[in-house]
């Protein structure tokens, strides 16, 4: 991995941190959470753990869905 | 060379829009740009071929993990009877 993609998914996963701790929507916290995720992804990559990568990449969204069904929003 | 900066590039700014978008309706839109910038990201990395496996479970995920939180942002299946 170069220094300019390295940079830029350090970047994401430290402006992804930021942002759930700063946030007080829980939607907001989620997709805060997203981003940091995405940002770890080219690190798992690069040394070659594609079948690591692969079960994140499917088990994340499912820990995502666990948490959305807690935090639903009440009927007005 | 020049694809994997131009995916890189737009995956930051796109982190950029969604973090400082108020409205949590227009963050999702650029929370799926961030996932494809990604997964451009994850394809063009390591020249092997289960590195496309890894992105297409990358994008299948990602996709479903934005649209269940935009689906339950806008209120969920609507109980009827």
């Amino acid at each position: 991995m170069n220094e300019f993609v390295l940079v830029a998914c350090t970047i994401l996963v430290l402006i992804g941190t930021a942002a759930a701790m700063l946030e007080r929507d829980p939607f907001n916290k989620l997709i805060s959470l997203s981003i940091m995720i995405s940002g770890i992804f080219p690190f798992i990559i690069d040394r070659g753990f594609l079948d690591v990568a692969i079960a994140t990449a499917l088990i994340a969204p499912l820990s995502t869905i666990f948490i959305l069904m807690v935090c639903r929003r009440m009927p007005a | 060379m020049i694809a994997i900066y131009v995916c890189a590039g737009i995956a930051v700014y796109a982190a950029l829009r969604v973090i400082f978008q108020r409205n949590t309706m227009r963050k999702l839109p650029f929370l799926n740009v961030v996932s494809f910038a990604v997964t451009g990201i994850i394809a063009l990395l390591l020249p092997h071929p289960i590195t496309i496996a890894a992105a297409a479970a990358y994008f299948v995920g990602s996709t479903l993990e934005s649209n269940a939180i935009a689906s339950t942002w806008a209120g969920g299946m609507k109980k009827d009877e």
